[in-house]
């Protein structure tokens, strides 16, 4: 670790001054999913429609030439799709292959691509499951690689440029778009079409990917990667936990639904009177409940009434994130308390 | 109920009497529980200020017109379950006039005089292991500065939290009690100690270093400048989320016992269209040490400045630049290096002038001046 640290704080500086050309460079990992970053649109023009064709790994770095002065990059393709396809198997997947990279002593870190529309949950499950204090960057475009002013080839820059950074080391999985690096558990997608589309409301980014250096202002506080207590090497599927939006007489059908179907864990976005009765028969039948909000930000407080029912607050993880956490929590225990604990750490 | 305060009155006597500067206000906690010493410093501010009607939000304090720090307690019987609290009255005198009806009510006369003052006192609560946090209310307006000269000369490893209003103690549905009940909370967390200087209100934990007023009456208006909170006084806990990674208190090169008696004098100057370059002249005039350029978009001079800052930096005067884009850091190019002007980061200008102060107290380097403001 602290070898790595110092190979990529040798190797940045060499960088910086463009002198040492004989220090190696630091080898990252290119984890691709696929996603924006590796679509192509029938012409420039095509921003929001763009099921042309893939990009593939080789043509991502074809393109970037600049990137042979910034690292050596080690490509491993997970799969090449957009992020709503993403599954359970390929996230474990992911998982392990970071895990397997980042153990070895001569990889400095590791940089995902991934589409935008589910990109903050796999990179928080990534938060929770990689075993390393190395920098794992995860990265994604607004813009087809094929469009005017797209946003990809930047964005990758930078991410490599930050998977290299000695000061990434130990701050969790990063979210880096427009030149901003977000911490995996606060960011989320907030605007369906803008570069500046990701942000971390209310906490605000850890620091930024600008052209004359990186620089990190905050540090996360939640407990995260090496410290994590989750462990996947052993698995190959995960509980089954579902979502249930709050609003105006929401009926209970999707809840009972969801339990019929066996669920595990049912994250609440929100509430509604006629979930009460359903959230009871569900606990009867042993699925863990946690309750979230739709609001976007602020914290599910704490209380006595809540953790009476053997509710489980979602702190202010939003019902996507919540449900990652969910998920790794139930490998581990079905008891709220215990529940409540992990919510409360990570 | 008169025995009571009889009882009071000599437990305060003899408190006095004891540290001059305090006085203690007694708890109503059950017997063997211990709660934090949090010393509640007034510095003043609109959370110090009354008007005659609670409808006056906008025009109030002035002579006569001041809340006691003794007020506050009372009024937040809640607070002694939260922490033991020693009031100490660090307010400039009251003015003689009334100086109700005056545009900006608090924090506008916030003077380095007072700042060493506080400075010094909050050093020596440092030391006093009977302190376990600080909070200091302050005007909104210059809240920041303040708060940021202490987190830059202050080793203190302590919560010390500031804290303000923006309608008076005695507005309608005014945001003082739960700011302040708010602040003490954080004061007596121990997840604070060591975060610099915290700023709490409006639920909100922010960084010194960061903090910024953003709007002039809404109680939402304190920001972390391109960045966020820290944390939040949520009613159910006080959580961190993140911890500020810029230098501040205990790891700070300046210390307020080692400063000279008078900080080297630096001002600001906004770039706009056409801004002349005879205002930089002057003050180069007037002896000034340093001059903050709030530059347009990245951090640039506009107008006649590009020239009189030469003129300036020939006569020995370091330009720091600063973008008034309130957003973004200004960046370390070979052009600004070649001009010698030295990024002032993601800094506002009233901040970077403080920031420039304590560096020219040690140095005159450039390179050494650009390292200061590339660490704090």
């Amino acid at each position: 670790m602290r070898r790595a640290g110092l190979l990529s704080l040798i190797a940045f500086f060499s960088l910086a001054s463009a002198v040492h050309a004989s220090e190696p460079l630091p080898k990252i990992g290119l984890f691709t999913t696929g996603g924006t970053i590796q679509s192509k649109g029938a012409h420039r023009l095509k921003l929001a429609e763009y099921s042309d064709g893939r990009v593939t790994p080789a043509e991502l770095l074809d393109d970037l030439p600049e990137l042979k002065k910034i690292a050596q990059v080690e490509v491993h393709e997970i799969s090449n799709i957009g992020s709503g396809g993403m599954t359970t198997e390929l996230l474990l997947k992911l998982a392990k292959g970071l895990n397997e990279s980042l153990a070895k002593s001569d990889v400095a870190g590791a940089v995902v691509t991934h589409g935008t529309g589910t990109l903050e949950e796999t990179a928080y499950f990534l938060q929770l499951t990689v075993k390393s204090n190395k920098p794992v960057v995860v990265v994604g475009s607004m813009r087809p690689w094929s469009a005017i002013s797209r946003d990809g080839p930047l964005n990758l820059v930078n991410a490599v440029r930050v998977a290299t950074t000695p000061a990434a080391i130990g701050k969790g999985v990063l979210v880096l778009l427009n030149d901003t690096i977000h911490s995996a558990r606060f960011v989320t997608k907030n605007n369906t079409t803008r570069v500046e589309t990701f942000v971390s409301r209310e906490i605000g980014p850890l620091g930024f990917a600008d052209s004359d250096r990186i620089v990190f202002y905050r540090a996360p506080l939640t407990i995260h990667t090496a410290k994590s207590e989750f462990d996947v090497s052993k698995l190959t599927s995960l509980p089954q936990v579902d979502i249930v939006y709050g609003y105006q007489e929401a009926s209970r059908a999707s809840v009972d639904a969801l339990v019929a179907e066996g669920v595990k864990g049912l994250v609440f976005a929100d509430s509604s009177p006629a979930y009460g009765k359903a959230i009871q028969a569900a606990q009867a039948k042993g699925v863990a409940i946690v309750q979230g909000d739709r609001k976007g930000s602020g914290r599910v407080l704490l209380s006595e009434r809540t953790a009476g029912r053997g509710v489980v607050s979602a702190d202010n993880l939003n019902a996507q994130k919540a449900r990652v956490l969910l998920r790794l929590a139930l490998t581990k225990t079905t008891d709220a308390r215990e529940l409540q604990r992990i919510f409360n750490t990570y | 109920m008169k025995a009571k305060s009889l009882s009071i009155c000599a437990l305060t006597l003899l408190l006095c009497a004891l540290t001059a500067v305090a006085q203690e206000i007694p708890t109503v906690l059950p017997p063997g529980v211990k709660v934090p010493h949090i010393v509640l410093m007034s510095m003043g501010g609109t959370i110090a200020s009354k008007a005659t009607d609670r409808m006056n939000i906008n025009n109030y304090g002035g002579k006569g017109l001041r809340v006691e720090p003794q007020e506050w307690v009372d009024a937040l019987p809640e607070l002694a379950q939260v922490a033991r609290i020693t009031l100490e009255d660090m307010r400039p005198p009251e003015p003689p006039e009334s100086a109700q009806g005056a545009p900006t009510p608090a924090g506008v006369g916030t003077t380095f005089e007072q700042l060493y003052k506080v400075a010094q006192r909050l050093q020596e609560l440092a030391k006093d292991p009977s302190v376990d946090g600080v909070v200091v209310t302050h005007g909104t307006n210059t809240l920041a500065e303040t708060a940021w000269f202490m987190d830059l000369v202050v080793n203190i490893k302590k919560p010390v939290v500031f804290v303000g209003s923006q309608r008076p103690w005695t507005g309608i549905s005014g945001d003082g009690p739960l700011n302040l009940y708010n602040a003490v909370r954080v004061a007596a967390t121990p997840a604070a100690a060591e975060k610099g200087v915290l700023h709490s209100m409006n639920q909100n934990i922010n960084a010194a270093r960061d903090l910024m007023k953003t709007s002039a009456y809404r109680v939402e208006t304190f920001k972390s400048n391109d960045l966020g909170v820290l944390g939040v006084a949520d009613p159910d806990m006080v959580v961190f989320h993140t911890e500020p990674l810029r230098r501040h208190t205990f790891k700070s090169e300046f210390n307020i016992a080692s400063l000279p008696a008078k900080l080297p004098e630096v001002e600001v100057l906004y770039a706009y269209t056409e801004s002349p370059g005879h205002l930089v002249d002057s003050l180069v005039e007037h002896g000034v040490k340093g001059i903050i350029i709030d530059g347009t978009g990245a951090g640039s001079p506009a107008g006649g400045q590009g020239d009189a800052i030469k003129r300036a930096q020939a006569r020995g005067v370091v330009v720091v630049a600063t973008a008034r884009t309130r957003g973004g850091r200004v960046q370390d190019t070979p052009r600004r290096r070649e001009s010698k002007i030295i990024p002032g980061d993601n800094l506002q200008p009233e901040k970077a002038r403080m920031l420039l102060q304590l560096a020219l107290t040690k140095t005159q380097d450039p390179k050494e001046i650009a390292r200061i403001f590339d660490e704090y």
